[in-house]
């Protein structure tokens, strides 16, 4: 039996890899992958779709076995100590899978004879904002109700980690924060999080680690500023009439009336340019000045992984980095 | 989104899933979504309960012939082992496994044993209770009760599990819920040329013999017809051993075909 200490991963993944099929027809979805979610993060899986992360997520989760590798969630075996697992562990798989003819308060109630340590029904309606909704059956619900039911459900045992596989696909703007929030709350909580997603945004606010997926493979993996080094940060404004920029150790475009600066000293190149604009008495309309965002990071790997597989004439490649 | 937090308080108790206990209530709470969806759809319900029992009319023409009465029961158990065990389990199974309920019960603590245990347990309840009943409404009509009561009614159980299998397994090769009129038919086909059994001549029912229903008609006879006291208790079981034989290695068969063919997830 495997004891975990505290400061031991949540989820540790070592060269996982996934196949379907046999022979020819054999396709790879998870090509050697490593994975370490530290305990009380929230970690984001990210890729475009067909990069291999419900594929992994649906190892992780115990419900298929690895074609090779080694998964441990909570120091255990996900399929071969299942029970010690499922107790504490809550997923959220990608569709959510529910009888349209239950009634929301049914389906958890059922949900609560199914756990260890169920939350009251009542609490788990309020908690994903549905106490209203509890007698109305599931094919009555609207998308984003249905999606939040799944939510519940998932939290309903008080998991210690939870496995998320896009949660927030399908909720209007306003749900998709307030998805956000809970999660947030969860995770001060204690609660160590594993979601995918391939909302960048969503990355970037929820994600403490982040790790990019592509063809199968984690490519790049850290904290968004991490991630984020050696990525140019960008100054953008107005271009001003009638003055010549100074020299400046950045890439300048002049894209028509938009001036575009992008540097890797952000603070200097900065510095400098405000010092010449106030010397010369320029005003800089429309001044904007950000870092390399996980969008821009995100981007610049989906468009590596497309030329290398393009290259390698996969044909699948073009349609997955574009999407 | 409420204040109430999401996270458990320390030192709550931790649950022992081994824990028979534990397992009943999970397979209780599935069962019970189960019968409420199968009540809920008023045409299957109407189908698994009183449908079956329609064969029983046969003794109005006929009170108290024993000839007729068989035949009735017998009629009684193939509707009963058709409709709320085979048809019912089958269409419940590929209904939820479509919906991704099987796939999404998978996550959680359930055991897939559970889970099956808990599709079958409604359908099974009804036809256990319709046949248990035969025994009632026969004697309603001068019917004797059988002379061997708990084997009839292990021939039933048995008819039951042998049932339930071939719908898993049938599952697998049904892609949804409408599919299943086309893919049910061998099954059908196979419990209905049981009950044409003593019909057929010699050399087709020594073949038929070996089909469930007619292992049930024959199981039948061997411990109702002998009930008119001149038999002894010893020699239902004798004339008993054949089909009960055949019904075990039915039950064998189907649990290692449902078994071997059993898919939790749409195809893809």
């Amino acid at each position: 039996m495997n004891t975990t200490t505290p400061d031991s991963p949540a989820i540790e993944v070592r060269g996982l890899r996934r196949r379907y099929g046999r022979g020819t027809t054999a396709f790879e979805a998870v090509r050697g992958l490593d994975l370490e979610v530290p305990r009380g993060s929230v970690t984001a899986l990210l890729g475009v779709n067909g990069a291999g992360k419900t594929s992994t997520l649906e190892v992780i989760e115990g419900l298929a076995p690895a074609s090779d590798g080694e998964v441990r969630v909570l120091g255990l075996d996900p399929i071969a100590q299942r029970a010690d697992v499922r107790r504490r562990t809550g997923v959220l798989l990608q569709s959510s899978g529910f009888s349209g003819e239950l009634t929301v308060r049914e389906t958890l109630q059922m949900w609560a004879g199914l756990v260890s340590d169920p939350r009251p029904v009542d609490e788990a309606l309020a908690m994903l904002d549905l106490a209203d909704r509890g007698g109305v059956r599931v094919r009555a619900l609207s998308g984003g109700e249905v999606r939040r039911l799944d939510l519940a459900v998932t939290l309903l045992g008080h998991p210690e980690v939870v496995m998320l596989d896009e949660p927030t696909t399908g909720l209007d703007p306003e749900s998709r924060r307030d998805v956000w929030r809970l999660l947030q709350q969860l995770r001060d909580q204690g609660t160590t999080i594993l979601l995918t997603t391939h909302y960048l945004e969503e990355a970037e606010v929820l994600a403490e680690h982040v790790s990019i997926m592509a063809a199968g493979r984690i490519v790049k993996a850290g904290t968004p500023a991490e991630l984020a080094e050696g990525h140019p940060s960008t100054i953008s404004f107005a271009t001003p009439d009638g003055v010549t920029l100074p020299p400046l150790e950045a890439q300048v475009a002049v894209d028509g009336a938009t001036t575009r600066i992008e540097t890797l000293e952000l603070q200097d190149t900065l510095t400098d340019l405000l010092g010449w604009a106030a010397r010369h008495g320029v005003r800089l309309e429309q001044l904007d000045a950000r870092h390399a965002s996980l969008e821009s990071i995100f981007l610049a790997v989906a468009d590596e992984t497309s030329h290398h597989r393009a290259a390698a004439g996969d044909p699948a490649s073009l349609e997955g980095a574009t999407r | 989104m409420s204040t109430t937090s999401p996270v458990a308080e320390a030192g709550r108790p931790a649950t022992d899933p081994r824990n028979r206990s534990s397992a009943v209530r999970r397979v209780v709470a599935l069962t019970r979504a189960n019968a409420l969806l199968m009540v809920r759809n008023r045409l299957t319900l109407i189908y698994a309960t009183v449908f079956p029992l329609v064969p029983m009319a046969l003794l109005v023409a006929n009170p108290g012939d024993a000839e007729t009465g068989v035949t009735a029961v017998v009629g009684v158990l193939f509707l009963a082992l058709l409709f709320p065990v085979y048809y019912n389990v089958l269409s419940l199974f590929v209904t939820r496994r479509d919906e991704l309920v099987l796939k999404r019960l998978r996550t959680g603590e359930a055991r897939d044993g559970e889970q099956l245990a808990a599709l079958a347990l409604p359908g099974s309840a009804v036809a256990l209770v319709i046949i248990v009943a035969t025994i009632g409404v026969g004697a309603l009509f001068d019917l004797p009760l059988p002379a061997n009561a708990p084997l009839f009614l292990v021939g039933g159980l048995l008819g039951i599990a042998i049932f339930v299998g071939l719908a898993f397994a049938t599952a697998a090769f049904t892609k949804t819920a409408e599919a299943a009129q086309i893919t049910s038919l061998p099954v059908m086909v196979l419990a209905t040329v049981g009950t044409l059994v003593a019909a057929l001549p010699d050399s087709f029912a020594r073949v038929v013999e070996w089909t469930p229903i007619a292992a049930m008609d024959a199981l039948t006879r061997a411990t109702w017809l002998d009930a008119d006291g001149s038999i002894a208790m010893a020699d239902t079981w004798r004339d008993a051993a054949d089909p009960l034989s055949v019904l075990v290695v039915w039950t064998v068969l189907a649990v290692v075909l449902g078994k071997r063919y059993l898919r939790w997830e749409p195809r893809a």
